[in-house]
C-alpha cells in the first residue's frame, strides 16, 4: 500500500482516467476544491462505485456524464453524506475538502451540508411562502436581525435571477411558481446559507428549453463564486455548461478532463462510443 | 460497443458524405485525364467537353456542403463524427478546385490548339499522371482513414515539384530561343502550374485525413520541391 500523498496530489497509480490532467500548472492546482480519493459505495452488498478518484476545482463547473445507473448522482450523495439518511449505505475512501476528509467519523454534518448545497431534479420547494422557502436554511444555521435577513434573501433572490419576478409576493406560496421558477427558487435557497459548494442533481431535466438555458446562464454566473458540480443525462448541457467533464460507466471514473477536449477528442473509446451515441 | 450510431439515420447520412466526396474525387480524376487528352490530341471538343462537366463539381459541392451543415444542426456531431464533417467540407473544397483546374486546363487547350504543336507537351502527361495518382490515393486513405496512407501521398508531392520546376526551366528556355514559342509555352506553364496546384490541394486533403483520424493537425512542414520561384533563366550565346 502506497504512503499516503499530498493533498492535492493525484497518485499516479489511480491517475490513468486522469491522464489529461497531467499538464496541469500548479496554478490550476490550487484552485483544487475538492479531491475525491480511491472512492467506493455500497448499496448494501452492491458496489455502486469503484474506486474514483477525481478533483473538483474551484469557481469552476464539473459535469458527470454516463449512462443511467453509472452512478453519478451516487457520486453526488457522497459528497454531502446525504446518503446517510439511509440505512445500508456506506463509502469507503475519502473526499478531501481544502484537504479535510469529510468522511470522517465525528464530522459536523449540519455543517457540512450548510458547506455544500444541492439541488435535485424535480424542484422541491417547501410548503411554505417564498420567503420563507429563502430564509429557511439562514435561521437554521444564523441568528441574523431581520433586516439583515430580509437583505440575504433579497441577495440570495436576486443571485438566483428570480427576485424581479418574485419581489412582489415574496408571501405567496413557493408552489405558486412555474418549473423553472421553483427551480431557481431552489437555488437560491441553495446560495442563501453562502455554501462553498453546489450539487445539481440534473437541475433542468424537468424543465422546458428556455427555463433550462435560464438554468444554465445561471450556472454560469454561479460558478464565478462556487465550486459547482453537475450531473447531468443531457451530453450537450455538459458541454454547453462546464469547464470540466468526467465520464462515468459501471461505477467507474472512465475519463476526466477539459470538457473541450473530451468531447473533441476523448482518449478512451468507451467515451468517445458515448458521446457520439454509439451505445448508451 | 459498435461501431454504428444507435440511430441508423446518423449512420446513413455519414456515408452519403462520405459517397459525395469519393464521386467529387472520380471526377477530379477522369477531368484531368480527359483535359490532359485533350491537349496531346489536340481535341479543342473534348476540351469543350470538360470545361462544361465541371459545373456537375460545383453542384456536387453545394451538395455536400447542405448535407453537413444539416449534420451539424441536426445531430451535434461530438468528437470523430464532428472531424469527419469537418473534413468532409474542407476536403470537398479541395477537390472542387482541382476541378476547376483540370477545366482550366482544358480551356487553355482550346487556345494551344490555335498555335502550332511544340516539343515541351510532351512533359505535361507525366506530371498529370503523378498528380492522378496522388489524388487517388489520397481518397483511398480518406476512405479508410488511413492516416499513414495520407502521409505517403503527402511526401510524393515533392516529386511533382520538382518536375514543374524543370518543366519551367525548359519553357523559359524554349520561349527565349524563338519568341514565336511564347504564346504556347505560357499557356503550357500555366497548365504545368495546375497541375501542380492540384497535387497540393492532394496534400491539404492528406493532412485533413490526418487531422480526421488523430484529431490533432500535421505539425511537420512539408518538403517542397517546387523552386521556381526562385528561378532565373539567363540567355546564352550558346543555346540553341
Amino acid at each position: 500500500m502506497a504512503p499516503a500523498p499530498e493533498p492535492g496530489v493525484i497518485p499516479a497509480q489511480l491517475a490513468s482516467p486522469l491522464a489529461g490532467l497531467a499538464n496541469r500548472s500548479s496554478e490550476a492546482a490550487a484552485r483544487e476544491k475538492v479531491l475525491i480519493r480511491d472512492l467506493s459505495f455500497y448499496y448494501g452488498s452492491f458496489q455502486a462505485l469503484h474506486g474514483i478518484t477525481a478533483p473538483l476545482y474551484d469557481k469552476c463547473v464539473t459535469a458527470f456524464i454516463g449512462p443511467s445507473g453509472c452512478g453519478k448522482s451516487t457520486l453526488l450523495r457522497v459528497l454531502n453524506r446525504i446518503y446517510e439518511l439511509y440505512p445500508g449505505q456506506r463509502a469507503s475512501g475519502e473526499v478531501l475538502i481544502d484537504g479535510e476528509n469529510i468522511l470522517r467519523p465525528g464530522l459536523d454534518l449540519n455543517r457540512l451540508r450548510a458547506r455544500i448545497g444541492m439541488v435535485f431534479q424535480k424542484p422541491t420547494p417547501f410548503p411554505m411562502s417564498i420567503f420563507d422557502n429563502v430564509a429557511f436554511g439562514i435561521r437554521l444555521y444564523e441568528r441574523l436581525p431581520r433586516s439583515e435577513l430580509s437583505d440575504r434573501v433579497e441577495w440570495a433572490l436576486r443571485r438566483a435571477a428570480l427576485w424581479e419576478e418574485v419581489k412582489d409576493k415574496l408571501k405567496q406560496s413557493g408552489h405558486s411558481l412555474s418549473g423553472g421558477q421553483q427551480q431557481r427558487l431552489c437555488i437560491a435557497r441553495a446560495i442563501a446559507v453562502e455554501p462553498e459548494i453546489l450539487l445539481l442533481d440534473e437541475p433542468a431535466s424537468a424543465l422546458d428549453p428556455i427555463s433550462t438555458q435560464r438554468i444554465e446562464e445561471l450556472i454560469a454566473e454561479l460558478k464565478s463564486d462556487y465550486c459547482v458540480v453537475i450531473v447531468t443525462h443531457n451530453m450537450q448541457q455538459a458541454a454547453r455548461s462546464s469547464d470540466y467533464t468526467a465520464f462515468m460507466y459501471l461505477g467507474r471514473l472512465v475519463e476526466f478532463d477539459e470538457t473541450e477536449r473530451l468531447f473533441t477528442r476523448p482518449r478512451d473509446k468507451r467515451t468517445e462510443d458515448y458521446i457520439t451515441g454509439r451505445f448508451g | 460497443m459498435s461501431s454504428e450510431h444507435i440511430i441508423r439515420s446518423y449512420d446513413e447520412e455519414l456515408a452519403k458524405l462520405s459517397r459525395t466526396i469519393v464521386e467529387m474525387g472520380g471526377r477530379a480524376e477522369s477531368q484531368l485525364a480527359l483535359a490532359i487528352e485533350a491537349v496531346t490530341t489536340r481535341d479543342s471538343e473534348l476540351a469543350a467537353r470538360v470545361v462544361e462537366g465541371d459545373a456537375a463539381v460545383d453542384q456536387l459541392e453545394r451538395d455536400l456542403d447542405n448535407l453537413a451543415i444539416r449534420l451539424l444542426a441536426l445531430r451535434q456531431p461530438m468528437a470523430r463524427d464532428l472531424r469527419e464533417i469537418f473534413a468532409a467540407l474542407k476536403v470537398a473544397s479541395d477537390l472542387e478546385r482541382m476541378c476547376d483546374y483540370a477545366a482550366n486546363i482544358a480551356k487553355r487547350s482550346i487556345a494551344l490548339n490555335r498555335t502550332p504543336p511544340i516539343q515541351p507537351v510532351g512533359a505535361l502527361p507525366r506530371m498529370a499522371r503523378l498528380a492522378q495518382l496522388m489524388v487517388k490515393d489520397v481518397l483511398d486513405a480518406y476512405v479508410a482513414h488511413d492516416a499513414d496512407k495520407a502521409i505517403a501521398v503527402w511526401m510524393r508531392d515533392e516529386e511533382l515539384d520538382e518536375m514543374y520546376s524543370s518543366l519551367f526551366r525548359e519553357l523559359l528556355t524554349y520561349m527565349m530561343e524563338d519568341p514565336r514559342n511564347i504564346s504556347a509555352s505560357t499557356h503550357l506553364l500555366f497548365m504545368a502550374k495546375n497541375i501542380e496546384r492540384i497535387g497540393d490541394h492532394a496534400t491539404n486533403i492528406a493532412e485533413n485525413v490526418y487531422y480526421l483520424v488523430h484529431g490533432t493537425p500535421l505539425s511537420e512542414t512539408r518538403p517542397k520541391g517546387d523552386k521556381s520561384s526562385l528561378e532565373v533563366v539567363t540567355p546564352t550565346r550558346e543555346s540553341g
